[in-house]
């Protein structure tokens, strides 16, 4: 039975409170006695040989370059991939000889405040011989491209070859469509920016480093790899932390250089990353490439797909998840949840003169459903049918379920089709075709836009152990304590910064045991007090961190269930749990008399009580560990100003399957959350580059991020297929919101340009671009006109 | 290094009197000297609105006002607004339509939010999103933040028929 707070319930945050009265405690507000601040020199440039570091003579204390790490044996960062041909990087903190892209931190500058540290960066000179530059990852892998690496063959991480022949279908398929697709480079953006603050703990003889991320267990990890200290020297603290998205999912040199000085030292540093630092060093996602083909019979039924793919990875790669995860990925997902036999995928991962590649909400997920569901569109006006009905025709139908996709992905559960028919339906797809056959009053055209894709979530090792990188996930802990006043404590080694895991988890573990929500805490982000964690990524934390509460919550219940029955005088088969207490028959004793007696009665206690106790640590693993597989179909109506090409979101349908949903109210948060961040990137986001590797965009008035008036209000359908492989029957929903918007606007745009012969394949979608593809357009059909009066 | 001013002003009802820099902005001083750490520091442009502050009541963004211009003047702070009825019903709104997430925008959020409830009372949707776009959140979508500030629009509607 659901109880009224536990799984299911939409039950207010209890993170909220603090975070409303500005009581939060982000790295940013934590200082300590003596703390002085850190200005990092950064490259101006992005390629060069670096001759010489200018430091003025009355600033040499207080200037550090990677010399004076290397002579303390620090390492550079290295997150090689066991993926053969894999070419391996090596990043050191602060750059050693060579500057690879703008921004790269050369040399570090300490002082009482930020200002006083940055006064003392502008006056050191980095002496360059500029080498020339890889901007554009298409050029970066042509014969004779100058190398980021020089010691490589070629400025290729790795290629990956996925499925085989194709040559046949190629031959012989009744339709055949083509397309060129881009993804531009983006920022991921997290309103609070990096940070870290550390310092030497003399008293546990413990470098504490207290920093904005999501991965507290696997920073710890890299720091001890790069500094030559044992995990058991390193605490890694990460406390409120505003948004990640994946930018906070890395070991970042910052942090490297902050733990090295602050041993160094002997004193406390913090650096604080501000927004130019974040969208100059940190354009680091979602650029792809695709050259893609599809092909079909008459009535769009896919009968296979082949594709080339380009990924530019930037300059190093990045630990612990690599230079190659994403093009890679691309080769293993880009089928989405269709049915179809035959594929073939080439891709690269590409390194060049730009930032290093992070993963991204959605990860590679959101350029495959733009290139796909461009091409199921590009099929459906080959066949002359509704893109809809072709959607219909290919994706795995409900009966196939459980179904193990071409390129061997295990779709859990759910009824992939229905997603599209009751999108179809709430956005009223007819209403607007009646609209569009009528024209608008003001010349604006109307459009309408599907995307469905499917995202595995919760990858388990099944998974990772393939990729050969510094992080395997496998049994996921959490550690539960019903504390002596009957209270619980739970302890997990995944963060929380923004998924309101502090009340999902409660909601888990009250569901278990029945304890009220207000008594139980959550302990994350700590490193000193929790479990092992690869952390939070990959939409991970409710089904593998959750699903570990729920069977530590279950082992406590059953210790509770024995002492209870006992103190009853009853048999243990016979006690059960109600709403926080144990009863036999009419007889019932709270869970708080039951931890008062282990506490602090022990001599009541059953001769053969569990000795663990009310405390207890567990693993979970879901029963497949290929990940849950959560889908969703986004249905959006467009106006397009064909004189300004500016585009109108007129409605934004979801429909979603994410299993059982723990807090139905934090699910719909990151909905609408991920879309908006979606629509960021089908209309707005960019870093553009010139030539020169320069980055062009420095502040919000140049890199957009779509605010209260470019979001819609977005419509939520919810379909709840519980996951065959989960506690609960949940499955992973944090980046999915993410993925499909660019897909589904796409879509929209062109259906709205077809009678003017346009179509944009590129995002951003700018106005710019909309513009020319009309131009385009109108030249080649005057063009052709001229061609045939001649 | 620049000469201090000495400066008098009042923060959060309690005047205050401190030798600030003129290069320093309003944020950096309340953050760092008054270590009132609500106020959030997201772009340093003017563009994000999450250092929203009251200055003489009026909201205003403290990462592109220097400290020194508030010499004589009244600032209030999100930690200001504990015992301010408008903040107090906002809050327990974004708190019911789950307006927050990692919270980071909330503070500058809530000032900008506070605002358009006393000055726009009859505000529609489309009205509070225009109302409320300076101020930037990367982890809502909005949607929650739109209907808190409804929410407590219509009650005090109701309240005042
Ligand atoms: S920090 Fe002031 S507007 Fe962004
Ligand atoms: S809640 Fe995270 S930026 Fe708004």
């Amino acid at each position: 039975m659901a109880h009224a707070s536990g799984v299911g319930a939409r039950v207010r945050r209890k993170e909220d409170e603090r975070l409303l009265r500005g009581r939060g405690r982000f790295v940013g507000d934590i200082a300590l006695p003596g703390m002085k601040e850190l200005a990092f020199v950064r490259s101006p440039v992005a390629h060069a040989r670096i001759r010489g570091v200018d430091i003025p003579e009355e600033h040499r204390a207080a200037v550090f370059i990677w010399a004076d790490l290397a002579m303390d044996g620090v390492k550079p960062i290295r997150a090689v991939s066991g993926l053969p041909g894999f070419k391996a990087s090596e990043q050191p903190a602060l750059a050693d000889g060579k500057v690879r892209f703008v921004g790269e931190p050369v040399a570090v500058c300490i002082a009482a405040t930020r200002a006083e540290a940055e006064d003392i960066a502008a006056q050191v000179f980095v002496d360059v011989e500029e080498l020339p530059v890889n901007a554009d990852m298409l050029e970066a892998v042509k014969p004779g491209a100058p190398r980021v690496h020089e010691h490589w063959s070629d400025n290729v991480f790795l290629e990956t070859n996925v499925g085989g022949a194709i040559a046949e279908i190629a031959a012989t398929a009744p339709v055949k469509v083509t397309r060129t697709i881009r993804t531009a480079r983006q920022c991921m953006v997290p309103l609070e920016g990096k940070g870290v603050v550390a310092h030497w703990d003399r008293h546990v003889e413990q470098l504490v480093l207290t920093t904005a991320t999501q991965m507290p267990h696997i920073v710890r990890a890299g720091l001890s790899e790069c500094l030559g200290l044992d995990q058991g020297l390193i605490r890694v603290v990460a406390p409120d932390v505003g948004g990640g998205f994946g930018w906070k999912g890395l070991l970042q040199p910052e942090e490297v250089v902050a733990g090295w000085l602050a041993r160094h030292l002997d004193h406390p540093v913090r650096w604080t990353e501000d927004r130019r630092e974040h969208l100059v060093a940190a354009a680091n996602c979602r650029e792809h490439h695709y050259e893609i083909t599809a092909y079909a019979d008459e009535r769009g039924r896919l009968l296979g797909l082949e594709a080339d793919a380009w990924v530019d990875a930037g300059a190093y790669s990045v630990y612990p998840f690599s230079a190659c995860l994403e093009a890679a990925q691309v080769g293993s997902i880009l089928p989405g949840p269709y049915d179809f036999r035959h594929y073939r995928c080439r891709t690269f991962s590409v390194c060049t003169n730009k930032p290093p590649i992070v993963p991204y909400r959605g990860v590679a997920r959101t350029g495959v459903c733009f290139a796909m569901e461009q091409m199921i569109d590009a099929v459906a006006e080959a066949v002359g049918r509704e893109p809809w009905e072709v959607r219909l025709e290919n994706l795995v139908p409900p009966d196939k379920m459980p179904f193990d996709n071409v390129t061997k992905k295990h779709f859990d559960s759910g009824d992939y089709p229905e997603s599209v028919r009751r999108a179809v339906a709430a956005i009223e797809l007819d209403g607007w075709r009646a609209r569009q056959t009528r024209g608008e009053p003001d010349g604006r055209l109307i459009g309408v836009g599907v995307a469905t894709y499917c995202e595995q979530s919760a990858h388990g090792t099944a998974v990772y152990y393939g990729w050969g990188i510094p992080m395997v996930p496998g049994h996921e802990q959490a550690q539960a304590r019903i504390t002596p006043d009957g209270g619980l404590e739970l302890r997990v080694g995944v963060q929380s910064h923004g998924q309101s895991m502090e009340t999902t988890f409660a909601q888990v573990a009250h569901e278990v045991l029945g304890i009220e929500l207000a008594r139980i805490k959550l302990v994350h982000g700590d490193t000193a007090l929790t479990p092992y964690s690869t952390g939070t990524w990959g939409s991970r934390s409710m089904v593998m961190a959750g699903g570990a509460v729920a069977t530590a919550c279950r082992t406590l219940a059953e210790r509770v269930l024995r002492i209870g029955a006992h103190l009853l005088q009853g048999r243990p088969e016979d006690a059960r749990l109600v709403d926080g207490c144990v009863r036999v028959g009419q007889a019932s004793i709270p869970i708080r008399d039951i931890a008062h007696t282990w506490y602090r009665a022990p001599q009541l206690l059953p001769p053969d009580v569990d000795r663990g106790g009310l405390e207890t640590t567990c693993g979970y693993k879901p029963k497949s560990d290929h990940g849950t597989f959560s889908y969703a179909t986004h249905a959006v109506a467009v106006a397009v100003d064909p004189e300004l090409g500016s585009v109108e979101i007129l409605d934004y349908v979801v429909v979603e399957d994410a299993g059982t949903m723990v807090n139905p109210m934090v699910v719909d948060g990151q909905i609408y959350g991920g879309v908006a961040q979606g629509i960021g990137t089908a209309l707005y986001e960019r870093m553009p580059y010139d030539d020169e590797g320069q980055p062009l965009a420095s502040t919000f008035m140049d890199y957009l991020i779509p605010g209260f008036t470019e979001v819609p209000h977005v419509r939520i359908l919810h379909m709840m297929t519980p996951s065959p492989y989960t506690e609960f029957g949940v499955k992973g929903i944090g980046e999915g919101g993410a993925i499909a918007p660019p897909a589904a606007l796409c879509n929209a745009i062109n259906d709205a340009l077809r009678p003017l012969g346009a179509r944009v394949t590129d995002s951003p979608m700018t106005p710019e671009r909309i513009i020319a593809a009309i131009h385009d357009a109108s030249t080649s059909a005057a063009a052709s006109t001229a061609e045939a009066t001649r | 290094m620049t000469h201090s001013k000495t400066i008098t002003l009042t923060v959060n009802g309690k005047a205050v009197t401190a030798a600030v820099e003129p290069r320093t902005h309003l944020a950096d001083f309340l953050r760092e000297r008054q270590l009132l750490t609500g106020t959030h520091l997201g772009c340093e442009h003017g563009v994000c609105g999450a250092c929203t502050i009251l200055i003489d009541g009026e909201p205003a963004r403290s990462c592109i006002t220097l400290a020194v211009a508030c010499d004589g003047h009244a600032v209030t702070t999100v930690e200001g607004l504990d015992g301010d009825p408008v903040a107090a019903d906002l809050r327990e709104a974004f708190s019911t339509e789950h307006g927050l997430q990692c919270g980071f925008c909330t503070p500058g959020m809530l000032v900008s939010a506070r605002d358009v409830v006393l000055r726009r009372p009859t505000a529609d949707d489309n009205q509070i999103r225009v109302e409320m776009s300076g101020n930037l959140c990367r982890c809502t979508g909005y949607v929650g933040i739109v209907n808190a500030i409804r929410r407590v629009l219509d009650a005090r509607k109701t309240a005042a028929e």
